[in-house]
């Protein structure tokens, strides 16, 4: 039990003036007004009662002046504020970790879970010490110091009402390491000497909000923090969600799309939903799901699985090796729809039930149009290389633009390669004078930039390995390429990737530049032989490598996008966008309404990194009108789709318990001293109105 | 019509109208001391047939039937009804506390008495008004026959000092001048400390046909009062302090409603009359309905 004082000795003395003031007042008699009446006769009888017993009556005046006295010390120690701490403080400096992960915005509590946590921790601040500092650090799967460590308590309030919830996962290794800081300083050691540590170590008291909805923190020791894990949440909190939502081209009817969702229920009743899947904006199908309740599962896995996080089952690791891990997990549902082809849409999958984490049942996917590569051959003649790049497939996936090593020197394609109109250029028997804004293949030479250096060309190069890895490489068999004229080994620049390796050294070679990819391959494919005729100089054009490889190329350099549906990004990640147009600025547009405008990057492409609402955001290119692209962000994480809190937190090799919901505060008391001083000051009224009876 | 009629202002012209036509009824039949229009218990000499009686020594040779003895020879007396007349006491209590009300309980009870002294004076009885306290030596006039109708009214009007006699002493005075037997109205609010029982009492003993008239003014009746009040008793100054609130007005009015209970049970269970009244109740409907009801007046 301790006092807080709440007034100013001005006030005090104010309030302190009251008692004797009411004193005072019953010392001075109550004048009453004399009215004449026919006879008292039955007034002294009506009020007889009252003189029966003239003690009583001394008391009853006293009763009321006791009652008022009572009310006043009430209020004045109500002034006081009285309160005592249900449990104390452990330690003199704390850190306060609030979660404000997406599922920290539920609902379950009767108001969001954020709003709860900050509520107890701003009690834990109340009760700290004028001496005692606190820090307070709000996380998400990145972490944010609100606050550092400070004795201002209105300042650290003040704090922890401004943490905002937002729509991210949950990482707490981040926030970890910041809290950690200070309390574990890191060590040094110097040869010869004992390693010592650079700063003294500050323990501190870790306090933890969170739903718990937290990977695993390995690899991380908690040293000289003193975790608290106070798990915040309705341990029957029910929610349905959208885990996944993804949309494909129905590969046997081209003109159909399918539209995948997987639902989950982390509710302890298995339910019936009804999920809505409408086209911008418009309703196109709807499907009923029955989705399980959550229960244990055993989940198998290889007997390589990792052994250390997997709860050996005695059973399961009896048998055949694998090891089985039981799990508490949430029931899962998929649902599919069968839709035409939309062109260029954005569908949204609705659940049809309102629930406590209103977040994940929503679901956005966008289909944007595909976006065909610009690739741009400068050859002064290659039959094998212009049927290699005018197959139907290559048609639908590329603009190729068919030009003579001449055009190299007009400063219109200087200008157009510089602007980056070209996602590709593939020069064959030449070179470019200066290297253009966009990836290249140079064929039988290497790119006239610095690093870049070639061997003495040799006879009939063999060709020994591919890369299988490599995209620009997978699936090019190159064993039965026997025969090639002469070729030359290739050394790229630091940070280069052999692709093709020959018997003289590296003979394709992989390198960026600025953000662009070079590829230099040390063989022609056509060339001129020594006595000046022109003609093929490899086999290779006749191996089905080939028009895999340049199909390879020009995917992978040329950067087409042949899916229909884009891939959703989570919030807070960020989003690589490419322009279709070679634009210098591209503005998004957020589902909240924000306008952001992006600078170019390399390889015509926009890093966008403020997702962090689930939604679809929209592109606009340059100074266009209209919408070029659109993505979808979307929350589709089980982890915070699982509104049960955690019970306990893994942090590092240490498991903390959560605790109860009732969490050490100091408990004030003057709201029930002033309903008691309200009662009795009721009381008193009663008594003055009714004193006739007493 | 006497002038002093018009001049008062206890009755109307009309009130005396209506009053011509009724009469004073008395429950017990009384010896009167004059003749009067009333028969009497006593035979005697009217021309009202009673009854007869076998002739014994020292009878009135006068009153003989001498019809009867012809036929049967045998001597009967012929006994006939008297007629006498009725002796009406108004007596009115005229302490401070009658003062009060609107009009005032003293005014009520002053044409109250007028309003029945007509009556009994229409009637040839003997009306006697007094007040509580008469001193021996200027007693209330005695009355009889219509023509004394100014004096009454004119008596009445002086009575307007009010004079605090205790009850039951007052009675007590009364009863010890007026032996006579007969109706008696007492007009009173009843306030007395000591009590009413005591009063009463003294004139059951006189074996009249007692009439209890009691008068409450609207602020008895409905007291309008506000805040913390120092009532003083305009008779002996008594002073009670109160705080009026809803439970203490209720209470008050409890206690009223058994005071008036109290009086009637009291009243009836000894063979008197009771009649409780308002200042705001008109004497003509005081006396045409509730007393006509009770059977005073017929």
């Amino acid at each position: 039990m301790n006092l807080i004082n709440a007034l100013s000795p001005l006030q005090w003395a104010f309030l302190l003036a009251i008692p004797p003031a009411i004193l005072s007042l019953y010392f001075l008699k109550l004048k009453r007004h004399p009215v004449e009446v026919p006879s008292t006769y039955l007034w002294s009888r009506t009020i007889e009662d009252l003189h029966v017993n003239s003690i009583w009556q001394k008391l009853r005046q006293s009763l009321l002046l006791f009652l008022q006295i009572l009310v006043v010390l009430l209020a004045i120690l109500a002034c006081l504020r009285p309160g005592f701490r249900g449990t104390e403080l452990i330690g003199d400096r704390f850190i306060f970790l609030i979660d404000n992960s997406a599922s920290m915005s539920a609902k379950d509590l009767g108001r969001t879970r954020l709003s709860v946590a900050q509520e107890r921790v701003i009690e834990l601040i109340n009760q700290m010490k004028s001496s005692d500092v606190a820090m307070v650090i709000s996380f998400s799967d990145v972490q944010r110091v609100e606050q550092s460590f400070t004795h201002s308590r209105s300042q650290l309030r003040q704090r922890v009402n401004r943490i905002q919830p937002t729509q991210r996962r949950t990482d707490l290794s981040d926030a970890l390491r910041a809290a950690a800081g200070l309390a574990n300083p890191g060590r040094t050691s110097e040869v010869g000497t004992n390693d010592y540590q650079v700063a003294e170590a500050l323990p501190a008291t870790l306090y933890i909000y969170s739903d718990g909805g937290v990977p695993k923190v390995p690899d991380f020791s908690l040293g000289n923090l003193e975790p608290i894990y106070v798990a915040i949440g309705d341990e029957q909190a029910e929610n349905v969600g959208i885990v996944s939502f993804s949309t494909e081209q129905n590969p046997e009817k081209p003109t159909q799309m399918q539209a995948y969702a997987r639902l989950e229920n982390s509710g302890t009743e298995p339910v019936t939903v009804e999920v809505e899947l409408t086209l911008d904006g418009e309703f196109l199908d709807a499907a009923e799901v029955q989705i399980p309740a959550r229960a244990v599962r055993s989940i198998s896995s290889g007997s390589g699985a990792d052994s250390t996080n997997a709860e050996a089952d005695g059973e399961g690791a009896g048998d055949g090796g694998d090891v089985e891990r039981k799990d508490d997990l949430p029931g899962a549902a998929g649902v599919q729809f069968e839709l035409e082809h939309p062109g260029h849409a954005v569908l949204q999958l609705t659940i049809n039930q309102q629930d406590d984490f209103p977040l994940d049942n929503t679901a956005y996917s966008v289909v944007n149009r595909p976006r065909q590569a610009n690739v741009l051959l400068v050859t002064p003649g290659n039959e094998s290389l212009e049927l290699a790049l005018s197959t139907s497939e290559a048609a639908r996936i590329a603009l190729v633009e068919i030009e003579p090593p001449s055009v190299l020197t007009t400063s219109a394609h200087q200008a157009s390669a510089e602007a980056g109109i070209y996602d590709l250029i593939i020069y064959d028997q030449c070179v470019p004078v200066r290297m253009p804004a966009a990836n290249t293949l140079i064929i039988g030479d290497i790119p006239p930039v610095d690093g870049w250096s070639k061997g003495e060309r040799v006879n009939r190069p063999v060709i020994i390995d591919t890369d299988p890895a490599h995209p620009m490489t997978q699936l090019v068999q190159m064993g039965d390429v026997k025969y090639n004229y002469d070729g030359f080994p290739i050394d790229g620049p630091t940070g280069a990737a052999t692709l093709m390796d020959a018997d003289v050294g590296p003979i394709m070679v992989i390198a960026a530049r600025a953000g662009f990819e070079d590829v230099a391959l040390g063989i022609d494919i056509v060339g001129k032989y020594a006595d000046g005729n022109v003609g093929p100089k490899t086999e290779w054009p006749i191996r089905r490598s080939f028009p895999v490889f340049m199909m390879n190329t020009v995917r992978y350099l040329g950067g087409a996008r042949l899916s229909y549906s884009t891939e959703s990004h989570q919030p807070g990640t960020a989003v690589k966008i490419r322009s279709s147009l070679p634009v210098e600025q591209l503005h998004v547009t957020s589902p909240i309404g924000n306008e952001t405008t992006l600078d170019r990057e390399a390889q015509n492409s926009f890093v966008y990194s403020e997702t962090d609402h689930v939604g679809v955001y929209e592109t606009k290119e340059g100074r266009g009108r209209e919408i070029a692209q659109r993505f979808a962000v979307n929350m589709f994480s089980s982890r915070e789709s699982d509104l049960r809190p955690e019970p306990n937190i893994v942090l590092g090799y240490e498991l903390v318990d959560g605790q109860s919901a009732s969490e050490p505060a100091r408990k004030e008391l003057w709201k029930w001293l002033l309903i008691i001083a309200l009662s009795v000051l009721v009381f008193e009224w009663y008594v003055y109105n009714r004193r006739v009876y007493l | 019509m006497p002038p002093s009629a018009t001049q008062s202002s206890l009755l109307s012209p009309q009130m005396l109208a209506q009053l011509e036509r009724l009469e004073l009824v008395s429950r017990k039949i009384f010896r009167g001391r004059l003749k009067g229009e009333r028969r009497s218990r006593r035979k005697g000499q009217s021309v009202e047939f009673a009854d007869f009686r076998n002739y014994v020594q020292g009878d009135d040779l006068r009153f003989v039937d001498w019809n009867l003895y012809a036929r049967l020879d045998k001597l009967f007396l012929k006994l006939f009804l008297e007629e006498e007349d009725l002796h009406f006491y108004t007596l009115i209590d005229t302490s401070a506390s009658m003062t009060f009300g609107q009009p005032s309980k003293l005014q009520h009870a002053k044409q109250l008495a007028a309003a029945l002294g007509f009556i009994g004076l229409c009637r040839a009885d003997r009306v006697k008004i007094e007040t509580l306290g008469t001193s021996l030596a200027k007693p209330g006039p005695t009355l009889r026959g219509r023509a004394s109708l100014w004096r009454m009214l004119e008596y009445l009007d002086g009575i307007d000092e009010p004079n605090n006699v205790p009850l039951a002493a007052g009675v007590k005075d009364f009863c010890v001048r007026n032996s006579g037997q007969g109706i008696l109205v007492l007009i009173t609010d009843l306030m007395d400390k000591a009590g009413y029982e005591s009063a009463l009492r003294f004139l059951l003993a006189r074996q009249m046909d007692v009439y209890v008239i009691h008068v409450l003014s609207q602020e008895e009746m409905h007291p309008d009062l506000k805040g913390d009040l120092k009532l003083v008793d305009c008779e002996d100054q008594d002073v009670a302090e109160i705080t009026v609130s809803r439970p203490l007005l209720d209470r008050y009015r409890k206690t009223l409603a058994a005071f008036i209970d109290g009086a009637r049970e009291y009243c009836t269970r000894r063979g008197m009359s009771y009649l409780m009244t308002t200042t705001d109740t008109p004497v003509e409907t005081l006396v045409l309905n509730y007393l006509r009801q009770r059977g005073l007046v017929r």
